[in-house]
């Protein structure tokens, strides 16, 4: 089994820079993980509120290691067969009948049923070979040539008993399929589990992991990364837009609004050739960022305030850097 | 680095973060690719491989900034400066708040280079000049190798204080400056010396033993923790006061979960289950006997029922608040769990366990049910009504109380009849066996019409019992 050994990243700034240069702002917290988990060879189980790039994350490790990315989309009721590889039974069945006549002139000669068998036996494993197996993409993970970045996608989603199977693949890269025996990976995938903390993950499973925990960004990296992702935004609006989404984060919301509502809003915010934000303009792209129709009205209702706040905060973030 | 570094552990562990083993390899790995330089990196490294979950990482960090903060001696004030200490004194303080960041790696690297001979060869210099003329950085490193000397991690216990205390000061060289204090007493001609040593001394006691109860904050608080719990476990719940209650709630909480995992387990062994051989052969009849589609047996997974019956009246209040705590608790983790309480009359109390938070669903719970004058016969009749029509045989049935009736009716038929519906009918009773049917004790009328009729009075007594009861019930399912 091998592993990456190119491109190694001499540092932690090392990493964080190659991230930016995929266009993701990673803080430090979240590169000295990723250099750690790359490091050491380990699982990295992220979590944090949705929408603030867990998965985001993943892909921009497969684009800095040029590796494809397999994701795995976990949910209730995903077993074995489907995370790892299945029989396909149907072309199995297919093959026995075509080649019935195949198999009775194989039979020729033979005499009685042992003899039969026997003949049987010599091609024994035919149908229960690659050919027949479907992978699914555990499999492909560990059957890559050049590594790849797994990235298993709200692990809390799934079974206890998936998430017990899933700790020979995490501490091992090897699974074991009765049928072929025990398969290794041919060059150790970098591993990304993400949750959403709807229960909490076993301990043995966390024993195998390293823990990053990414929550919604600070104003400054916010900012930066309104900048990467959003080419064309104003600085000014940039600082007001942020200002703003820090103060609703500070409100009693269902679902408070994450990086990607942030992106889309300033996006839309574009699109609509905005320079500031204004009481009107706010009003009317609310439902970019928030999602329920409460958050909506709790924050319409404080409208006036939230600007003020915004604008106020904006400000001060200028006159500091200025 | 490594004693450094298995220092912290300890000191996590001594603040109830338990670090295995694998996550100690890791860490030491992770420091050796980051290298201690970088403050900030070093503690994201740490928690990064140490810490498992939020809490724990916030937990790790804090514990990061008191084990990683520089003990500095704060001495200028104490000792009237003479002039040519002046800049000594001056250098202290700065010395001291100068970024935190590059003195772990300073520290490590004069404990490094000191060797073995430790501290009383230090710097070469004596502690009453150290401490004269106030060099804190020097003092904070002596007094630092003293108590890596003497292992003060090992401190655990508040007793343990002054030990410790007496031992980092000797290290240091407490006895050559006794001497010294001695010899300047006898000269006559320098009694503003001998003055002044003394309330050295003085300052270094206090700053001793400052550095002891920090580090007994930060190593000891588990150890002791750990002691009161295994004490609260083996209590019996009557005995228990009012300012552990907070911590009972984390024991029986814990308790509950653990018995829940255990057993939920072994429920959900296999949701697909044999291949249904009939049902296959007859849909592929279509396909000439050729079995392309399957069909599974489908396992029926087994919940457990559970309807706890409650007693909270006056004569068990010690023990109710416990059992309506642990039922609580349990409720969390068992799916299908109904809660009465009583004490002369049935409630029902599933909807207020499931909506507040525990302590006031106990408490609301206590105050609306809770009274004098249990009525048994009445209870039971009430279930009889109530109840008895949702009692399957797939049913538990909980009941914790005294069976004390105040004389009156016993009315064991309706247990009779429970015993022969329900799966099981457990009772826990606070009482010792040997007061049951003493005075007013019905116990000996129920208790042929239970499964399992035992007592029960400390935390360890209901986790031994409902784990019996939960491992019966899945082994006969």
């Amino acid at each position: 089994m091998k592993s990456f050994h190119q491109p190694h990243f001499d540092s932690v700034d090392v990493l964080a820079r190659r991230f930016a240069a995929v266009d993701y702002i990673a803080s430090r917290g979240i590169a000295t993980a990723v250099y750690l988990g790359f490091n050491l060879e380990k699982p990295i189980l992220v979590e944090g509120p949705a929408g603030v790039g867990k998965t985001e994350l993943a892909k921009a490790m497969a684009q800095i290691l040029d590796v494809p990315l397999i994701r795995m989309q976990c949910y209730e009721g995903l077993d074995e067969s489907k995370a790892l590889y299945e029989w396909k039974y149907g072309k199995q069945m297919l093959y026995t009948q075509l080649l019935k006549d195949k198999l009775g002139e194989m039979m020729a000669g033979a005499i009685g049923l042992a003899a039969s068998m026997e003949r049987l036996h010599a091609h024994d494993d035919l149908f229960f070979s690659a050919h027949f197996l479907e992978p699914r993409p555990l499999y492909q993970a560990l059957h890559q040539e050049r590594g790849c970045v797994l990235l298993v996608d709200e692990v809390d989603k799934s079974d206890p008993e998936f998430e017990a199977f899933l700790l020979e693949v995490l501490s091992d890269f090897q699974v074991s399929v009765p049928e072929l025996g025990t398969i290794k990976a041919k060059v150790k995938p970098i591993v990304f589990l993400t949750s959403n903390n709807t229960r909490e993950m076993s301990d043995a499973l966390k024993r195998r992991c390293l823990h990053l925990h990414i929550p919604f960004p600070e104003p400054a990296l916010e900012r930066r990364i309104l900048e990467r992702r959003v080419p064309g935004l104003s600085a000014a609006l940039n600082r007001e837009l942020v200002a703003f989404i820090q103060a609703v984060r500070q409100l009693d919301l269902k679902k408070q609004p994450s990086i990607s509502e942030t992106i889309d809003w300033a996006k839309t915010l574009l699109l609509l050739n905005a320079e500031h934000l204004s009481l009107d303009l706010v009003r009317e792209t609310l439902n970019v960022f928030l999602k329920f129709e409460g958050d909506i009205d709790s924050a319409d209702e404080q409208l006036p305030a939230l600007l003020n706040q915004a604008r106020k905060d904006a400000e001060i973030h200028h006159a500091s850097h200025a | 680095m490594q004693a450094t570094l298995e220092d912290f552990f300890k000191a996590l562990r001594g603040s109830d973060l338990d670090v295995s083993l694998n996550a100690q390899v890791d860490a030491a790995r992770a420091v050796q690719l980051v290298g201690w330089s970088d403050r900030t990196l070093l503690k994201s490294a740490l928690g990064a491989t140490l810490a498992k979950t939020i809490s724990d990482r916030a937990l790790c960090d804090d514990v990061f900034e008191r084990f990683f903060h520089f003990e500095s001696f704060d001495f200028e004030k104490a000792l009237a400066p003479q002039p040519p200490a002046e800049p000594a004194s001056g250098a202290g303080p700065s010395e001291a708040t100068a970024p935190p960041g590059d003195e772990p790696a300073k520290s490590q690297g004069a404990a490094g280079s000191g060797g073995s001979g430790g501290c009383r060869g230090g710097g070469g210099q004596a502690l009453s000049q150290l401490l004269l003329s106030g060099d804190s950085a020097a003092l904070a490193k002596r007094m630092q190798e003293a108590a890596r000397e003497i292992g003060l991690t090992d401190i655990w216990f508040f007793t343990q204080k002054g030990y410790y205390t007496l031992k980092i000061q000797q290290a240091m060289g407490l006895e050559s400056l006794e001497r010294e204090i001695a010899d300047a007493r006898r000269q006559t001609l320098a009694p503003e010396h001998a003055r002044r040593l003394e309330l050295a001394r003085k300052r270094l006691y206090a700053e001793v033993r400052n550095y002891v109860e920090r580090k007994l904050a930060l190593y000891g608080t588990a150890p002791t923790r750990q002691l009161h719990d295994d004490f609260l476990l083996s209590q019996r719940l009557s005995n228990i006061e009012a300012r552990d209650f907070a911590r009972m709630h984390v024991i029986v909480y814990k308790m509950a979960k653990r018995l829940a995992e255990r057993h939920s387990r072994r429920k959900k062994r296999r949701v697909r289950g044999q291949l249904d051989f009939r049902r296959t052969l007859r849909k592929n009849a279509a396909y000439d006997g050729v079995m392309f589609e399957t069909f599974w047996r489908a396992k029926v997974v087994d919940r457990p029922r559970v309807v706890a019956i409650c007693d909270v009246s006056g004569s068990v209040r010690q023990y109710a608040r416990f059992l309506l705590l642990f039922l609580h608790s349990l409720g969390e983790q068992v799916s299908d769990l109904r809660s009465f309480a009583f004490t002369n009359h049935l409630v029902d109390v599933s909807e207020t366990f499931e909506s507040l938070p525990v302590e006031q669903a106990v408490d609301k719970v206590m105050q609306a049910v809770g009274g004098s004058g249990t009525d048994y016969g009445q209870v039971l009749l009430d279930i009889h009504e109530q109840l008895l029509d949702d009692i399957g045989r797939r049913t538990t049935v909980l009941i914790l109380g005294d069976a004390r009736n105040n004389r009156g009716e016993a009315r064991a038929e309706i247990m009779q009849l429970l015993y022969q519906r329900a799966r099981r009918v457990i009772w826990l009773n606070p009482e010792p066996v040997a007061f049951w049917g003493l005075g007013d004790s019905e116990m000996k009328h129920y208790a042929p019409y239970c499964h399992i009729a035992r007592e029960c009075n400390s935390i360890m007594h209901l986790e031994r019992t409902l784990d019996a009861l939960l491992r019966a019930h899945s082994a006969s399912a």
